[in-house]
């Protein structure tokens, strides 16, 4: 086995050691070279030889002959810029070498798990294939098949779209669905909803694959036992007979938060018709601290909500709120809104100071972004309090923080200065003192009522007050526990394991689990019952605010499935479908002299006029003095590692791990997919001597779990962070990942101490972080306020870093700038050309830009692009070999110090649609061509898999299909349905990219060609755009000098990436500006800035 | 030096290079017309349908427009084939205790529908719309033909990608006012404006990006 490859995140003193001995077997490319045997060994030693000549072995980069290297060196001379891996920003010469590569190696082997069966499989195939096509050279025929009776409102082959809700947990976000022919197929955010406003977070576009989801339940099981409702309803029945004459003694119900108002009722009604019935809530993911929180400072369990969009100043302590929570669209969008720069520089800019513990999205965006422990957060606050003026005590605590004095009294003085402007927001998962803390000071600072509102807790049953899981535990021990209906998703994975509720679960006589999948929980309990989707029943459900949407069935359940109405229905004896129950809930709720009030109810997608009204909270008397205490008592000092958890971004706290959009999805910073990692600090690891990959043993008490480690830019020193919801068993499914819910504690499950250990052994992760590199050159530019305030036409930092080959670009011109204000479509590039230039036509020309300002790297825009699309999943094993087919990525930048990163950027890059793009020329087919829209056209019939065009392409914005990645679909029909008919389905061998959502710009071409009009402006908006909550987007006509996107290109912030190469790219980005408070600029921050500026 | 080659070689030569030329040409000559031929491209071909639905019957002698059976032709990609029902509009009265429409009855009996078999079919990877053809003046009969006088269905045009440019790439030869494209037979009027001038009113040019057919 060569070593050259070995993965290398030391000191540099390690650098070029490849040969040292590290096992190989760090990297799953490299796992995919080992395991095709010997064949291929002389390929391997081929490209090994390469590497070998970039100076691996040879101690350094001095002996690098490539251009690339030599330009690494150039820029090694101070640490990059900013850089995407602790390897670049290390240079580790076997990253370096493998960044010399097209693909990651291995990529180009046909097969993967190297099965002589399989590979006989794919050639039975292809024969038969060919035999096929052998036979019938004609035109197979086809049928049509005509409706009966036609339906009303629907037109063959044209989509419709429908408003519902999707439950998430903490509140219902709006969505609209779009159905073709009765198949749902694509999601995107309802406007007129309040936690949508348009946009879609990743899990609710994901939640239409959910919906086929071929592993669902698809009958009733009693035990392992396919059985039918009939079955189920008569062995019920019998029970159910007996309880209800006994007032439901005996009778238990566990359920989740419930979001809808026709289920609270039903729920209030079986409790009044069975009074001794027990109710039981859990919901896995809910952490206590802000409803104890709230209670503590106002004696109410209010809800706060904060308007974004009106603080000027932001102080956020352990809070991901533009990615958590159910309302993170409405604070990104929000957020996003005061982090506007104008084209005259104008701004009504926030400014966010984030201390956390885990890097977060959020985080990211901060103007200051600490990094600390869990108990160091919390007094950061304390520390603020104190600097406020409020006598909080916790002088240890603050003590404790003494470092970033500088940092704490920045912030309360920002605070201060923007009294009723300002807000202070705390972490679902801190304290409840803290959480009180942060209310008084919202409170001192005259937030409340302002930025800071507050609505009673949107689940909560007037009159019901159900138990906890642990009381459902203690009453199963009781044995007061005959008949349990199990409503809440997989608990027995979800729960810690101290409670130890599997086996508790199998004590109950008679337990009935309520669920869309066969999981950890059904293995427990006597009967499983198929669950439908959301987008299969008639429901309604609450947003946070308390807006409340119907939800209606897009598709008649596919599986078999019931609603929890029905169910519950059938507990209480009442015959009623979904549907009636629905009805009759709202039956004299809605506009009366409205005939037609329903109808407009669904069409809207929400009912008007349902917000709750805002709760008016005084902060209690006492509240100071009883925070002052519990700051007083000195925190527990812990010799162990502090372990802290976290919900998984894509699939929660595992209740979408079925999903292989959301596996797929890269998780946000790490851009780690399928599975989870133990994040931990560089400097951490080196103590430990742990790299990424290396597997660690997490011990906690009798728990020891092993779990891969990840060393992540920014993560504090000595905390490892946890993800929640991997490593759930689910019938049918592969498990993904490792569960991590044996090291929690029921009473402390947010953060734990553990002890660390080395295993010695190693992972294989699929992270794509490292693929795609565009070989450092200038492609994030960022800057602050103050520098585009300075100069509003043309900021320092927008004229840096950039190669001009020949020479063109004079960098001491100060009016040079003004040439390339023509260039509105590109930003700069060296001019001469032999193409002909754009536009050549008066047709339309479509552009857009991202704004880097905006983006916050959340992921749904990848997704709906995927949805859109038909984009296939590949699974892990075919990621790890850089074989993922997302047509948009995105690429994050550190920026500064590995261990203490300043920021971070998150740049999507999909196909720039270059006007002089290097694939097209080297086509030998003609299969990618350029459009006289300006489009970079890809012609998937056309296309013989020569893969030049990707070779040529300097922003590796094209994917190839190394594999029949479709396969699967094309076997399993359910799956076909969840498939955009607008676009073809790629085939094996066949390059693919991003459109610009073509089938989009056909429809609204063919719609404006046949009212005899222009296309106008707006009327086109690709998928990812759609979704967007920060509005990172804009697409349009360049041309067009009114249009959204004409603006854009003509911002001074706004620039294209590799302009250099003379590509003329149509996509470019507008450069981030942050907005530091002056005072906490540092002497070498701005020494930083000068140097970027020349 | 004696001769290598016999005399009769430059004999054999000759045969054996043209008919290698020979070979080659008809070779390419026959696929190039085998993929052109009726049999590939059902051209001219009537195909039988589980109704012998006659269109020349409908149309011709009745004179039934096309948008009472094909209703969204004019704004859908589409042009939609009638659901029973819309049979049955006339058929539940007319004709109605004939063999030839028993399967139409059957459907309204079973609830299931009728199984046409499709006559015009491009490959899955090309999108067609019709409203916007119709709604540039492109009538029915330019490219179905003269369906009045088809008893059953057949293609009138190869639907191959060259034909499709023949068009794309001029399109105005092929323009009508957009009141006539339903109309079977039709010739311009003296009053008629020329297919510029429709061209120019309708804001028709030339469509040959791939993408506007292929996605």
């Amino acid at each position: 086995m060569h070593h050259d490859h070995s993965y290398q995140t030391g000191s540099s003193a390690s650098h070029g050691c490849g040969c040292s001995g590290h096992n190989a077997l760090s990297r799953p490319d490299q796992v995919s070279l080992g395991q095709i045997g010997g064949g291929v060994a002389g390929v391997t030693a081929n490209q090994q030889g390469l590497s070998g000549s970039s100076g691996c072995c040879g101690g350094g980069q001095s002996v690098a002959p490539s251009t690339f290297v030599e330009l690494q060196t150039v820029q090694n001379k101070t640490a990059p810029r900013y850089w995407k891996t602790i390897e670049e920003y290390e240079s580790d010469p076997a990253f370096l070498a493998r960044a010399q590569k097209e693909f990651a190696p291995g990529a180009e082997w046909w097969l993967d798990q190297p099965s002589r069966r399989e590979f006989l499989k794919g050639m039975g195939a292809s024969f038969a294939l060919a035999g096929l096509t052998g036979c019938t050279i004609r035109q197979p025929e086809e049928k049509i098949m005509p409706y009966v009776n036609t339906p009303e409102n629907l037109i063959p082959g044209k989509a419709q779209f429908f408003a519902t809700a999707m439950p998430q947990p903490g509140g219902a976000v709006g969505v609209l669905v779009e159905s073709h022919d009765g198949r749902p197929t694509h999601i995107e955010g309802n406007p007129l909803h309040p936690a949508s406003g348009g946009a879609a977070d990743s899990v609710a576009i994901a939640s239409v694959l959910g919906l086929y989801d071929p592993l669902r339940t698809k009958f009733v099981f009693k035990k392992d036992i396919v059985s039918s409702w009939t079955d189920f309803e008569r062995e019920l029945e019998a029970r159910l007979t007996v309880l209800r004459a006994a007032k439901g003694a005996g009778l238990s119900l566990l359920i989740e938060e419930v979001l809808s108002p026709t289920l609270q009722e039903q729920i209030k009604n079986l409790l009044a018709l069975l009074p001794e019935a027990k109710l039981y809530q859990y919901d896995s993911w809910k952490a206590t601290g802000a409803v104890e929180g709230a209670k503590l400072a106002f004696g109410t369990d209010a809800v706060a909500r904060y308007d974004f969009d009106k603080a000027d100043v932001i102080l956020s302590v352990g809070a991901d709120f533009l990615a958590e929570g159910p309302n993170h669209l409405r604070q990104a969008s929000g957020f996003a809104k005061r982090r506007v720069v104008n084209a005259d520089g104008s701004a009504n800019m926030n400014r966010l100071y984030q201390v956390e513990t885990t890097p977060t999205q959020t985080g990211t965006k901060a103007d200051h972004w600490l990094r600390l422990p869990p108990a160091e957060v919390a007094a950061i606050l304390v520390a603020v309090a104190a600097k406020l003026g409020l006598d909080v005590g916790g002088e240890n605590r603050i003590q404790s923080v003494a470092d970033h004095e500088k940092w704490i009294a920045a912030a309360a003085d920002d605070l201060k200065a923007a009294k009723g402007k300002s807000l202070v927001i705390v972490g679902p998962q801190m304290p409840a003192e803290i959480h009180a803390l942060a209310h008084v000071i919202n409170s001192e600072l005259g937030n409340l009522g302002q930025t800071v509102t507050f609505v009673p807790p949107v689940s909560r049953i007037e009159g019901v007050n159900p138990g906890s899981l642990t009381d459902l535990v203690r009453e199963i021990d009781a044995g007061s526990v005959g008949t349990l209906f199990v409503f809440a998703c997989d608990p027995v994975f979800t729960s810690s394991t101290d409670l130890k509720l599997a086996e508790k679960l199998k004590k109950v006589p008679c337990s009935v689990y309520y669920g869309m999948h066969q999981d950890t929980t059904s293995k427990v309990c006597h009967w499983t019952i198929p669950a439908t989707h959301y987008l299969e029943q008639w429901s309604d459900a609450r947003a946070e605010d308390g807006t409340i949407s119907i939800v209606q069935p897009l598709i008649r359940p596919l599986y078999d499935g019931r609603s929890v109405h029905e169910i519950v229905n059938f507990i209480a004896g009442v015959n009623a479908s979904g549907y009636d129950t629905v009805r009759a809930y709202w039956a004299g709720k809605l506009d009366s002299n409205d005939s037609l009030a329903w109808e407009k109810v669904l069409h809207d997608g929400v009912v008007k006029d349902t917000a709750f009204a805002p709760v008016s909270v005084t902060v209690a008397g006492s509240a100071v003095t009883t925070l002052k205490s519990t700051f007083n008592v000195e925190p527990a000092k812990q010799s162990d590692t502090t372990v802290v958890f976290r919900l998984d971004g894509n699939i929660f706290d595992g209740r979408y791990s079925t999903n292989g959009w959301l596996q797929e999805a890269p998780q946000p910073l790490s851009r780690l997919t399928w599975g989870n990692t133990a994040w931990i600090a560089p400097s951490t690891a080196k103590e430990l001597g742990v790299k990424s990959r290396d597997l660690i043993n997490i011990q906690k008490g009798n728990a020891t779990v092993a779990v891969p480690a990840w060393v992540q830019p920014g993560q504090p020193k000595g905390v490892i962070t946890l993800t929640l919801g991997h490593g759930r068993e689910v019938e049918g499914h592969k498990v993904v990942g490792v569960d991590v819910n044996s090291l929690r504690d029921t009473n402390s499950p947010w953060v734990t101490s553990a002890k660390i250990s080395v295993t010695g052994k190693k992972a294989v992760l699929a992270e794509t972080q490292e693929y795609y590199r565009m070989d450092g050159r200038d492609l994030v530019r960022f800057g602050t306020l103050k520098q585009v305030q300075d100069h509003p036409e043309k900021p320092s930092f927008m004229d840096v870093g950039h190669h001009h080959p020949g020479g063109h670009h004079d960098h001491d011109d100060k009016d040079d700038g003004h040439d390339h204000d023509k260039d509105i479509s590109y930003g700069e590039g060296p001019g001469a050309t032999f193409f002909p230039n754009w536009p050549m036509s008066d047709d339309p020309q479509w552009g857009m830009t991202i704004n880097l300002g905006a983006c916050t790297g959340c992921n749904a825009c990848i997704v709906a692009c995927q949805s859109e699309n038909n984009i296939p999943v590949v699974g892990a094993d075919q990621v790890g070999r850089g074989r993922e087919m997302h047509w948009l990525r995105i690429d994050t930048y550190f920026v500064g110090d590995v261990d203490q990163p300043d920021a971070a950027y998150h740049q999507p890059v999909a196909c720039m649609h270059c006007e002089h793009a290097p694939c097209e020329p080297v086509c030998p087919v003609g299969a990618t061509t350029h459009s006289s829209e300006g489009l970079n056209e890809m012609t998937y019939n056309r296309c013989i898999g020569t893969r030049y065009c990707s070779n040529n392409c300097p922003y590796k914005a094209r994917r190839f299909n190394f594999l029949a990645y479709n396969e699967q679909t094309w076997q399993l029909p359910v799956l076909q349905m969840a498939e955009n008919p607008n676009v073809s389905v790629r085939s094996r061998g066949v390059m693919e990219k991003c459109t610009y959502c073509v089938q989009r710009i056909s429809s609204a071409r063919i719609q404006a060609k046949m009212e005899n009009r222009d296309i106008r402006d707006g009327e086109i908006t690709t998928a990812c755009q759609s979704v967007c909550a920060a509005n990172a987007i804009t697409f349009g006509n360049v041309a067009d000098e009114s249009s959204a996107v004409h603006k854009m290109k003509t911002h001074p912030l706004n620039y294209g990436i590799l302009t250099d190469l003379n590509t003329r790219p149509r996509t470019s980005y507008l450069a981030a500006v942050r907005n530091p408070n002056p005072t906490l600029v540092t002497v070498e921050t701005e020494a930083h800035h000068e140097a970027e500026a020349h | 030096m004696p001769q290598i080659f016999h005399p009769s070689m430059n004999v054999i030569a000759r045969v054996g290079i043209f008919g290698a030329i020979f070979l080659v040409t008809s070779l390419v000559g026959g696929v190039w017309g085998f993929v052109r031929s009726p049999y590939m491209t059902e051209k001219g071909i009537a195909r039988p349908q589980p109704i012998p639905f006659s269109h020349a019957h409908h149309v011709g002698d009745l004179g039934i427009d096309c948008r009472y059976c094909h209703t969204q032709v004019e704004t859908e990609a589409m042009a939609g084939v009638p659901a029973t029902d819309v049979c049955m509009n006339c058929h539940s009265q007319l004709w109605n205790d004939t063999p030839m429409i028993a399967p139409l009855l059957e459907s309204v009996r079973a609830n299931k529908p009728v199984e046409w078999r499709r006559v015009h079919d491009a490959p899955d990877y090309v999108f067609f719309h019709h409203g916007v053809h119709i709604s540039k003046g492109i009538a029915c009969e330019t490219c179905h033909g003269r369906v009045d006088k088809m008893p059953l269905m057949w293609r009138e045009n190869t639907l191959h990608m060259q034909w499709c440019l023949e068009c794309h790439n001029s399109p105005d030869k092929n323009l009508r006012p957009v009141e006539d494209v339903f109309a079977m037979g039709w010739k311009p009027k003296e009053s008629t404006p020329t297919t510029a001038e429709l061209a120019l009113a309708r804001h028709v040019r030339s469509q040959t990006n791939c993408s506007v057919c292929h996605r």
